[in-house]
């Protein structure tokens, strides 16, 4: 009894040890962490509660930088609009390319290595080559996609598309664009696919089932995890869309592809107005936060292996 | 084996960081200049020999100079004042002075100037300036800055196209009919294709700005409320919009896209024959000396009625008040030095850019036709507003609405309208919250 008294405690102990350790390891990512990631978040939150033009000492003024926004800024709303735009029609599109490109590259053929490298690789390419690349491919009247599609143009007798040169197919252009880098959510699906036990695959095909079958009864269900994971992260990182509109398009034409991230950089960097940047910010953050509760509701349909139930 | 090779690479580390030591300054104070020659640029060793040789004349300061390239200086510089880690002494645009100065991040330049004349001490003779410069470089009747740089815009026209067209330099334009006739004659287009362009107002520098300020007409009145609703504002826009009209948008826009693409200057490559540009294309075309043939002139006028200016867009030199009064008057040292009459014929010499020191830039020119029109048209730039509700007011504000008109998805007064009720809008927001 003494013994297992004894034993309990210096178990305890080793454990208390082993978490001050555990602490000490992680201090540099918290403090990390609270200087450059929790300061400068509370700092914009005073921020958006003040008129400060980048130089001089902010002012407090409550509320009026968020009532411009939602009152008084037409452009607020245009680039919400887009940016919302963007994240509806990039998410699931990029979630139905990665899970085909993963579905097609889940075969054992040989070179399968070099194909999912290839598919892999623009998500090491810088996004400022990226967009370059593809200003020339969409370019409307020299680029090879409309060179490509020349005959279909001809056949259907109808000018040219304009791509991101034309108001209502800018939006559209920069997500096809998008497409390309889908290689890099193929590679979670691919790994969670080769998790799934090959049991599976061989009760089924004793069954009788057949590849279709297999895949959405099996495969597709068995990968909701990953499907999920990339769902939400897309929403968020779809929110932040800029770079590509900055690059190709300006914003343009007409303020299409002026997505929210663009017009909070305006905000800052060209209107000099720190304060309704920062309230911007918040205002995303919160439209962020409930998209991603909303889709976080979802989670009841995703298909843990191993849990219970 | 082993032991040599980790011997080796000790040996090696040591070295390497032993040449990343900083040059030991003994006890003379370090002052902090942020410049636009960075390493690889090739003004980078130029601007070097300059701080070096401010710095062998020294014993009490020591100036470290900082290059950054043009296009991240902005942010950088900004977010270093706002964050108040300015340099001692960095470059920014003139017509914004007001804006820092009106913030106490500036030193005051007048009470410098004042002090240096009451102790007896050379200093810095203002008159070699030109006066509007001066004036976006002050603040409530003081120097907060002083123009560093001087820009100038004018119409570049090829002579050898001219020659093709069957005209000479007397056939240069001075006003807008002119303009169209001439350009109308060095056109050369193939069915879709356009293979030299005589003209276009949008191309280049061909701003809608300066085109109103060229008829007496501006973006904002006085008291800085927008205009943009006169017939006459919509005539010049029409006008920019009409000029190649007997060509479709996306033809000119392939070969406008085409060219910027490709990197080519349209104007370098010989296919257009006349733009405005500023004097940073003459750089350009210098390596193609002997090979172009080609002149400068004013930018053509509407009519004789016609205000002959052009868009200055200058940068100031300016000393950031970062609350050290030592390392204060050593950027202001260091400041007479970059300004004086020699500094600044070698710094024009170094970066390419008109320097604002006039006496320095008509030295630097004389003998050049054309740098000596440049220095001649300084006269006439002058720098835009600061809009305070609206500070990028000409570009991207602006900008999009252009483009709308331009492609024809909106009228010139559709244009006008709604770039005025945006304009009218941050008005209102900038107000609520002051």
């Amino acid at each position: 009894m003494a013994k297992n008294k004894q034993n309990k405690n210096s178990l305890g102990a080793l454990r208390k040890q082993e978490k001050k350790l555990g602490y000490v390891f992680a201090s540099p990512w918290l403090l990390g962490l609270g200087i450059f990631g929790a300061f400068p978040i509370l700092a914009s939150l005073y921020l958006s509660f003040t008129r400060y033009r980048m130089v001089g000492t902010p002012a407090w003024i409550g509320l009026a930088n968020y009532r411009a926004l939602f009152f008084n800024d037409s452009i607020f709303w245009t680039s919400l609009y887009n940016t919302l735009y963007h994240v509806f029609l990039s998410v699931p599109l990029g979630l139905i390319v990665g899970i085909l490109l993963a579905l097609l590259l889940n075969t054992r053929i040989r070179g399968i290595g070099i194909y999912r490298t290839l598919f892999y690789l623009p998500n090491v390419v810088s996004i400022v080559a990226m967009s370059l690349l593809w200003l020339w491919l969409f370019q409307p009247n020299f680029g090879l996609i409309n060179q490509v599609l020349s005959p279909v143009y001809n056949l259907l007798d109808m000018e040219p598309l304009g791509w991101y040169r034309a108001s209502n197919l800018s939006k559209l252009t920069i997500v096809l664009m998008g497409l390309w880098t889908a290689g890099g959510s193929m590679i979670i699906y691919l790994a969670q696919m080769q998790d799934i036990p090959r049991d599976y695959y061989e009760a089924a095909e004793i069954d009788g089932a057949n590849g279709f079958q297999q895949t959405i009864k099996i495969t597709l269900p068995l990968m909701t995890p990953s499907i999920f994971f990339n769902f939400i992260m897309g929403i968020i990182l779809g929110f932040q869309v800029f770079a590509v509109a900055y690059i190709m398009t300006q914003g343009g034409p007409g303020r299409s592809t002026y997505y929210y991230g663009y017009y909070l950089f305006d905000k800052m960097i060209n209107d000099n107005n720190m304060g309704q940047a920062s309230a911007m910010a918040w205002v995303l953050l919160v439209v962020t936060l409930i998209i991603t509760l909303l889709a976080l509701t979802l989670n009841k349909y995703v298909f843990y292996l191993g849990e219970q139930d | 084996m082993k032991k040599i090779a980790l011997i080796t690479l000790m040996l090696i580390t040591v070295f390497t960081l032993a040449a990343c030591n900083r040059e030991d300054i003994g006890d003379r104070i370090e002052i902090e200049f942020w410049h636009m020659s960075p390493v690889g640029s090739e003004s980078y060793s130029g601007m070097r020999r300059i701080v070096r040789e401010f710095n062998e004349s020294q014993e009490e300061y020591f100036v470290r100079g900082t290059g950054i390239n043009f296009w991240d200086y902005w942010d950088r510089v900004n977010i270093a004042i706002a964050s108040g880690n300015a340099p001692d002494v960095g470059y920014h645009t003139l017509d914004n002075v007001i804006l820092r100065a009106s913030n106490q991040a500036l030193y005051n330049i007048s009470d410098m100037i004042q002090a240096d004349i009451d102790n007896d001490v050379d200093t810095i003779d203002t008159s070699v300036f030109l006066d509007n410069q001066l004036e976006f470089a002050s603040y409530d009747g003081d120097l907060y800055a002083l123009p560093f740089s001087a820009t100038v815009r004018m119409l570049y026209y090829n002579l050898d196209l001219f020659h093709d067209a069957g005209l000479t330099e007397a056939d240069v334009p001075t006003n807008w009919d002119e303009l169209y006739t001439v350009a109308k004659q060095i056109d050369d287009v193939d069915g879709n294709t356009i293979n030299v362009l005589g003209f276009d107002p949008s191309f280049g520098e061909g701003w809608y700005h300066q085109y109103l300020w060229t008829a007496g007409l501006d973006f904002f009145d006085e008291d800085l409320n927008p205009t943009l609703n006169t017939d006459r504002h919509l005539e010049i826009l029409e006008w920019m919009y009409t000029f190649n009209e007997e060509y479709p948008r996306s033809t000119l826009d392939a070969f406008g896209e085409a060219n910027e693409m490709l990197g080519i200057n349209p104007f370098a490559a010989g296919r257009v024959g006349m733009m405005i540009a500023t004097d940073g294309l003459y750089e350009t075309l210098r390596p193609l000396e002997g090979e172009l043939n080609y002149g400068v002139a004013p930018i053509p006028l509407p009519d004789e009625d016609g205000v002959r200016v052009n868009w200055g867009s200058g940068f100031s030199i300016e000393l950031y008040d970062n609350g050290d009064a030592e390392r204060r008057d050593g950027a202001w040292a260091f400041l007479k030095y970059i300004m004086d009459y020699d500094t600044q014929l070698d710094l024009a010499d170094t970066i390419g850019w008109l320097m604002s020191n006039i006496p320095a830039m008509e030295a630097y020119a004389e003998g050049n036709e054309i740098l000596e029109a440049f220095v001649k048209e300084l006269d006439y730039a002058i720098d835009k507003v600061y809009v305070p509700y609206a500070p990028n007011w000409h570009a991207i504000d602006w900008d999009q609405f252009f483009q709308q008109g331009l492609s024809g998805e909106l009228t010139a007064e559709q244009v006008l309208q709604q770039a005025r009720n945006l304009y009218i809008e941050k008005r209102e927001n900038y107000e609520a919250a002051n």
